[in-house]
C-alpha cells in the first residue's frame, strides 16, 4: 500500500516537474480522451471540451487531467463536474429521471413503427373503397340485392 | 437617402404581397381569371420590386455606405471585394433580406412556369406563396430591416465575422436559402391540392421537379457548411449535431422523404396524403429552424424573451401549423388513393414504406434531439444539454437501415413480391462485395483503427455498403437487359431512375465515408524547431518556427510542417493563425490539409510560444475517408441533377383534371 502511494507520488511528481519544462503540456492517452469527450465545452456549441480549446474547456481538461492524476475513475470524475454544473456539463441527457423520456422514444419508435407500419399498411393490401365501384363483383351483388328488392316490392 | 429608397421598396413588396394573397383567394373562390392575373401582377411586382431593394444593398455594401447600420456592421474599408459582395448575407438581416429575394424570385418563376394543367389550381398556389412573401416582407420592415440608418456616418465599419470570411461560407447561405425556398413551392401546391379538393393532373411532375430542385441545393449547402466547419473551426469533424446544423438537416430528410412518397404516389396513385403532408412539415421545418436559432431559444429558455422577433416566428409558426391542419382535416378526406389493384403486401411499395419511417423517425429524432433541452429545462427546470453522442447512439442504425432498403428496395418490383434474378444479384452482391471491401479495408489503412469495437463497426459497414452497390449494379443490369442494351433508349426514357440509382450509389460512398469517423487517430503535441513526431506511420518534421505572413486583409502566424509516410513525401502541411485588423487581440485557426483520396492529414496550430515563435503546440489529426464524403455528396448532386431532366416521370397521372375559369356572363 505505501508502495503503491510511493510509485503514485513519484509518477505525479515527474508529470508536474514535465509541465513545468513543458508550458503546453497535452495528454493523448485513452482514458483521458474518453472522459473529456463526455463533457460539453460550456462556450462553444455543439463541441467537447476535449476538442476546444476556448479557456472554459483548457481549464476543465486540466481538472480532468489532475483527478486522473489522483486516480479517480470515469464515473467519479463525471461526477463531480455534474455537481458542480448540473447535468447540462454532461453531453448526452441522464438517463434518469424525466430526461429518460428522449431516450425512450426514439426506441420506443424504431421498435413500434415497423409493427404498426405491418398492422395498418402491409397487412391491408387493398381495402380502399373508391366511389363503390373497387370491384366488379361488389357492384354485381349490390345489383342483385336491388333487382331482388324491386321483383318482391 | 438609398436607406429610405430600400426601406419604402419593401414596404410596398409588403403591401403587394398582402394584396396578391387576398385577391388570389378571392379568384380561386369566383374562379375568376382577371382577378388571378392581378394577383400573378402583384407577385411579379413584388420580385421586381425586391430586386431593385437588393441591388440597393448590394450598392451600399460596395460603396461601403457606413450611414447604413448593416454596412457598418458587416463590412470594413479593409475587406476585399469579394467578401463585400457575400457581406450581404453575413449577418441575420441580410441573409433574411437574401431569402426574401430568393422567394419572390422563385415564385414568380413558379408562377409563370406552371403546367397548362395546373391552371385552375394556381389562385391557391399564388395565395400561399404570397402569404408567406406578406410575413416574411413584414418582418423585414418591421424587426430585421437591413436598412436602419446610422448618422453621421462613421469612418470605417467594425468588419465582416472573421470566421465567415472563407469562400465555402460565401455560397454556403445562398444555396440554403435557395433550397428552403424551392421547398416553398411543393408547400404552395400542397396547400392548393388541399383547397381545390384533389390532387390535380400535372401536381405530380411539377411538385417532383421542385421537390428535386431543392433537394440538390439543400445536398450541396449542408455538405458546404459541413466543409466550412471543417476547414474554418479545427476540430477535425465536419458534423457536429448542433441545433443550426439539424435545422438545415430536418428540412432535407423530409425533401427526401418527399421524393420517394412522390415516387409511390407517380406509380400507383397512393400516398397522395403522406406527400401533402411531408410537403407541408418540409417547409415548415426550414422555419421552425431558423425559429430556433434566431429566437436564442437554443440557448437557453430564457432567453426567448430576449428578442421580439421569435415571439413573431412563433406566432407565425402555430397559425401556418393551425391553418395546415385545419384545411388538411377539412379538405384530405376528399383526396382518394387512384383504383390500383394489387398494392402493399411484399412489394417496392411496402419497402419505399419501411424507406419513409427511417427517414421520418430519422428527422424524428434529430427534432428531438434538438427541442428536447428545452422541453426538460421548461418542464424540470434543470438545464440539460442534447449533443453529438445522443444523435450518434441512433445514426449508425439508421444507416444501416438505409443500406438494407436502398439494396431491396431498388430490387423489388411494384406489385409484386418477386425479385427478378433476385437470387443471382444478392448472392452474387454477396460474393462481390468480399474483393471490393478487401481494397476498401488495404486503402483506407483501416486496421489502423484504435479499438476493436470500432474495427468491427467499419468491416461491417464496408461489407454492407459494398454489398448494397452490388445490388443496386445488378439492378441496373437488369434494368438494361430487360432494354436489350439499348443504352441510348434506356437514357432517353429511365433518367429519373439512372438519376436515383447515382444518388443512391452516392448515399453509399457517403456511409463508407462516415464510417471513418470510427477510426480516431489523434495526438496533441508540442515541438521545438527541427524536431520531428509520428503518428500512425505518419512523419511531421518542424523545420523552423513561427514564420510571419501577410495575406489580403490578414496577418499569418504561419508554421509549415512537412510530412512524410513510410519514408514518402506526402506534402507540406501550412497551418497558421490569423489575426485581422478590426480584432486584434484575437486569433483564429487557419488549419493545414494535406493528403491524398483516402487520408486527410489536417494540423491545427494550437499555440505557440509567444517570445521566440520556436516552440510550437499542434493538434494533428489523420481523418481518413473524409474525403469520400465529399465526393459522395456531388455524386449524390449529380444523381439528383439527372433526374431533373427526365421528361417522364409523373406524366402517366391518373389525377383529376382540374376544372375550368368561371366564363363571364
Amino acid at each position: 500500500m505505501i508502495k503503491l502511494a510511493f510509485i503514485a507520488m513519484i509518477t505525479m511528481f515527474s508529470w508536474s516537474a514535465q509541465a513545468e519544462e513543458n508550458p503546453f503540456a497535452v495528454d493523448n492517452s485513452d482514458s483521458f480522451k474518453d472522459v473529456a469527450g463526455e463533457l460539453r465545452c460550456p462556450t462553444c456549441t455543439g463541441l467537447s471540451v476535449l476538442d476546444s480549446d476556448a479557456k472554459f474547456s483548457v481549464q476543465i481538461k486540466d481538472e480532468v487531467k489532475e483527478q486522473m492524476d489522483k486516480g479517480r475513475s470515469k464515473e467519479e470524475i463525471l461526477e463531480f463536474f455534474v455537481e458542480r454544473y448540473g447535468p447540462w456539463i454532461l453531453r448526452e441527457p441522464p438517463k434518469e429521471g424525466f430526461n429518460i423520456i428522449a431516450w425512450i422514444i426514439p426506441f420506443a419508435m424504431l421498435f413500434i413503427g415497423p409493427v404498426l407500419i405491418w398492422f395498418f399498411v402491409w397487412r391491408k393490401k387493398v381495402t380502399v373503397q373508391t366511389f363503390g365501384v373497387r370491384s366488379d363483383g361488389e357492384i354485381v351483388e349490390e345489383m342483385k340485392r336491388k333487382l331482388e328488392a324491386m321483383s318482391k316490392g | 437617402m438609398l436607406a429610405n429608397y430600400g426601406f419604402f421598396l419593401m414596404f410596398l413588396c409588403c403591401i403587394a404581397s398582402v394584396y396578391g394573397t387576398l385577391s388570389a383567394i378571392v379568384a380561386a373562390y369566383w374562379r375568376h381569371k382577371s382577378l388571378y392575373m392581378s394577383s400573378k401582377l402583384a407577385l411579379t411586382a413584388t420580385a421586381v420590386m425586391s430586386t431593385i431593394a437588393c441591388a440597393l444593398l448590394f450598392y451600399a455594401l460596395q460603396e461601403r455606405d457606413y450611414s447604413l447600420l448593416y454596412v457598418m456592421k458587416n463590412s470594413s474599408n479593409d475587406l476585399p471585394f469579394m467578401y463585400t459582395v457575400t457581406a450581404f448575407w453575413s449577418s441575420l438581416e441580410g441573409s433574411h433580406t437574401l431569402w426574401t429575394w430568393l422567394l419572390a424570385l422563385v415564385a414568380c418563376v413558379a408562377m409563370w412556369t406552371h403546367s397548362k394543367e395546373n391552371e385552375h389550381v394556381m389562385p391557391w398556389v399564388s395565395a400561399s406563396l404570397q402569404a408567406v412573401l406578406a410575413w416574411m416582407f413584414y418582418l423585414a420592415v418591421t424587426h430585421s430591416d437591413p436598412f436602419v440608418q446610422q448618422l453621421p456616418a462613421p469612418a470605417n465599419g467594425r468588419g465582416m465575422n472573421e470566421l465567415l470570411q472563407n469562400p465555402y461560407m460565401a455560397i454556403h447561405p445562398p444555396m440554403l436559402f435557395l433550397g428552403y425556398v424551392g421547398l416553398a413551392i411543393p408547400f404552395a401546391y400542397a396547400m392548393a391540392a388541399l383547397g381545390y379538393g384533389d390532387i390535380t393532373q400535372g401536381w405530380n411532375k411539377t411538385v417532383r421537379r421542385w421537390t428535386l430542385f431543392s433537394w440538390i441545393l439543400l445536398t450541396a449547402a449542408i455538405t458546404l457548411g459541413g466543409r466550412w466547419a471543417y476547414v474554418e473551426l479545427g476540430w477535425a469533424g465536419y458534423w457536429a449535431w448542433d441545433p443550426v446544423e439539424n435545422s438545415s438537416f430536418m428540412p432535407w430528410l423530409m425533401a427526401t422523404a418527399l421524393l420517394h412518397s412522390l415516387l409511390v404516389q407517380d406509380k400507383l396513385g397512393h400516398l397522395k396524403r403522406l406527400s401533402i403532408i411531408l410537403a407541408i412539415l418540409g417547409f415548415f421545418m426550414c422555419f421552425f429552424g431558423t425559429f430556433i436559432t434566431r429566437s436564442g431559444i437554443i440557448s437557453s429558455v430564457h432567453s426567448f424573451a430576449e428578442s421580439s422577433i421569435g415571439e413573431n416566428y412563433l406566432i407565425y409558426l402555430t397559425s401556418v401549423m393551425f391553418v395546415c391542419i385545419s384545411l388538411f382535416v377539412w379538405r384530405a378526406p376528399s383526396i382518394l388513393p387512384s383504383e390500383t389493384d394489387k398494392v402493399w403486401g411484399i412489394s417496392k411499395e411496402s419497402a419505399l414504406i419501411i424507406t419513409q419511417f427511417l427517414v421520418l423517425s430519422f428527422a424524428a429524432i434529430v427534432f428531438i434531439g434538438t427541442m428536447f433541452p428545452i422541453v426538460s429545462e421548461w418542464t424540470t427546470g434543470q438545464r440539460i444539454s442534447v449533443q453529438a453522442p445522443y444523435f450518434n447512439a441512433f445514426a449508425p442504425w439508421i444507416g444501416l437501415g438505409f443500406t438494407v432498403m436502398i439494396a431491396f428496395g431498388n430490387l423489388m418490383r411494384y406489385q409484386s413480391s418477386k425479385i427478378p434474378y433476385g437470387k443471382r444479384i444478392i448472392f452474387g452482391s454477396v460474393l462481390f462485395a468480399i474483393p471490393l471491401t478487401a481494397f476498401l479495408v488495404y486503402m483506407g489503412d483501416v486496421m489502423q483503427t484504435k479499438t476493436t469495437k470500432n474495427l468491427v463497426a467499419q468491416f461491417i459497414g464496408f461489407y454492407l455498403t459494398s454489398w448494397a452497390v452490388g445490388c443496386l449494379l445488378g439492378d441496373l443490369w437488369v434494368k438494361v437487359k430487360d432494354l436489350r442494351y439499348n443504352w441510348t433508349l434506356f437514357f432517353k426514357r429511365n433518367l429519373a431512375y439512372f438519376g436515383a440509382f447515382v444518388a443512391h450509389i452516392g448515399m453509399m460512398i457517403a456511409i463508407m465515408g462516415f464510417l471513418g469517423n470510427y477510426r480516431g487517430l489523434e495526438k496533441k503535441v508540442t515541438m521545438k524547431a527541427g524536431e520531428t513526431t509520428t503518428l500512425f506511420g505518419y512523419e511531421f518534421h518542424l523545420k523552423q518556427g513561427i514564420q510571419i505572413k501577410k495575406d489580403e486583409n490578414a496577418t499569418l502566424y504561419w508554421a509549415p510542417v512537412v510530412v512524410h509516410k513510410d519514408g514518402q513525401l506526402v506534402g507540406t502541411v501550412e497551418p497558421a493563425q490569423s489575426r485581422y485588423p478590426t480584432k486584434p487581440d484575437q486569433s483564429f485557426n487557419e488549419i493545414g490539409i494535406e493528403g491524398d483520396f483516402w487520408n486527410d492529414v489536417y494540423l491545427v496550430l494550437v499555440d505557440f510560444d509567444r517570445r521566440t515563435g520556436n516552440q510550437i503546440t499542434f493538434k494533428i489529426n489523420i481523418n481518413p475517408t473524409v474525403r469520400m464524403v465529399w465526393l459522395a455528396i456531388i455524386v449524390m448532386c449529380i444523381g439528383g441533377f439527372i433526374a431533373l431532366f427526365d421528361l417522364y416521370r409523373g406524366n402517366k397521372s391518373r389525377d383529376v383534371v382540374a376544372g375550368n375559369w368561371e366564363e363571364k356572363v
